[in-house]
């Protein structure tokens, strides 16, 4: 059985814990396990917005709590959390309209080549704020968070064919923006 | 579902690489299990209580509208049990309503 099979039956079992039996300490055991990635999922979506992305989060868990029984384990826990996380940050957005939007696609072509003496970091970040929301969001889930095509389509409610398109797109625009430190990245492995 | 990661892009490397990861618990869960609520069990009681409710409900419905004209219940036990028109569709519209707020009562119910 592989590690993720293991993972998956464990939440399973805490999952039917705390819905039949009432167990507030299986619940807890599911959010120890996976509060650190929901609270990076929805950090990297929020852009380093810490406080609000932990008000989501604590938002998420609590719904997970209320709707647990609704959790039918066709995807991973995981994957249902994220989901809810995902429609808690859309809900947070449409709300207030200060939160992350998507950039004009004309600032696309405008980002200018990474100078060499930049760290890589601030520029791997900046080329990805420059993403779309949608092209950034498939991004997170697909790469980062490590979901799978359907996962991530599953967590954005998109069609699978537009999550392809968003992955594919969004990798093309970063290979052409971060050209530049190919060469150093390589230098720097050598 | 299987992990469709191609490890040998750069770009995915990269993502990867600076990425920062979950985040440290720092007390949030112990904050989080707060504020969660104590799961209520739906038992007999919750039944009983419905079921209650809907029979005084309808013993009120009952005694409200046994005198009122379009009802007219005292011709409907002289004719043999035969409704006019409106009452039928009084009726019915009693009877939709009724369903309905049943069922948004349950789904309420479901989502809190």
């Amino acid at each position: 059985m592989t590690d993720s099979a293991a993972e998956a039956r464990i939440d399973r079992t805490l999952v039917a814990r705390a819905v039949l039996d009432g167990d507030r300490g299986a619940f807890e055991q599911l959010l120890r396990r996976h509060q650190g990635m929901v609270r990076a999922q929805l950090r990297r979506l929020l852009q380093g917005n810490d406080a609000l992305a932990d008000d989501l989060a604590q938002e998420t868990f609590l719904t997970a709590w209320r709707k647990l029984d609704q959790f039918r384990g066709d995807a991973r826990f995981s994957t249902w959390l994220y989901r809810i996380a995902y429609t808690c940050f859309i809900d947070a957005v449409r709300k207030s309209p200060a939160l992350p939007c998507e950039p004009m696609e004309t600032d696309l072509e405008r980002l200018p080549a990474p100078p060499l003496q930049v760290d890589l970091r601030l520029d791997v970040e900046r080329a990805m704020r420059k993403l779309s929301d949608a092209e950034q969001a498939v991004l997170l889930h697909c790469v980062q968070l490590g979901l799978s095509h359907d996962e991530a389509a599953y967590v954005l409610a998109m069609p699978l064919g537009t999550v392809k398109t968003h992955a594919l797109r969004g990798k093309a625009k970063l290979r052409a923006w971060l050209a530049a430190w190919n060469g150093a990245g390589t230098e720097e492995q050598t | 579902m299987t992990q469709e990661v191609q490890d040998d892009d750069p770009v995915d490397a990269l993502l990867r690489e600076h990425f920062d990861g979950p985040v440290p618990d720092a007390g949030f869960s112990a904050r989080v299990m707060q504020r969660v609520p104590c799961r209520r069990r739906k038992g007999w009681p919750a039944s009983a209580a419905a079921l209650v409710g809907l029979l005084a409900g309808a013993a009120g419905c009952f005694a409200s509208l046994a005198r009122w004209p379009a009802l007219d219940l005292e011709r409907w036990y002289a004719t043999g049990g035969h409704w006019s028109g409106s009452a039928i569709a009084l009726a019915g519209a009693m009877a939709g309503l009724t369903l309905l707020t049943w069922w948004w009562g349950i789904a309420e119910a479901d989502d809190h």
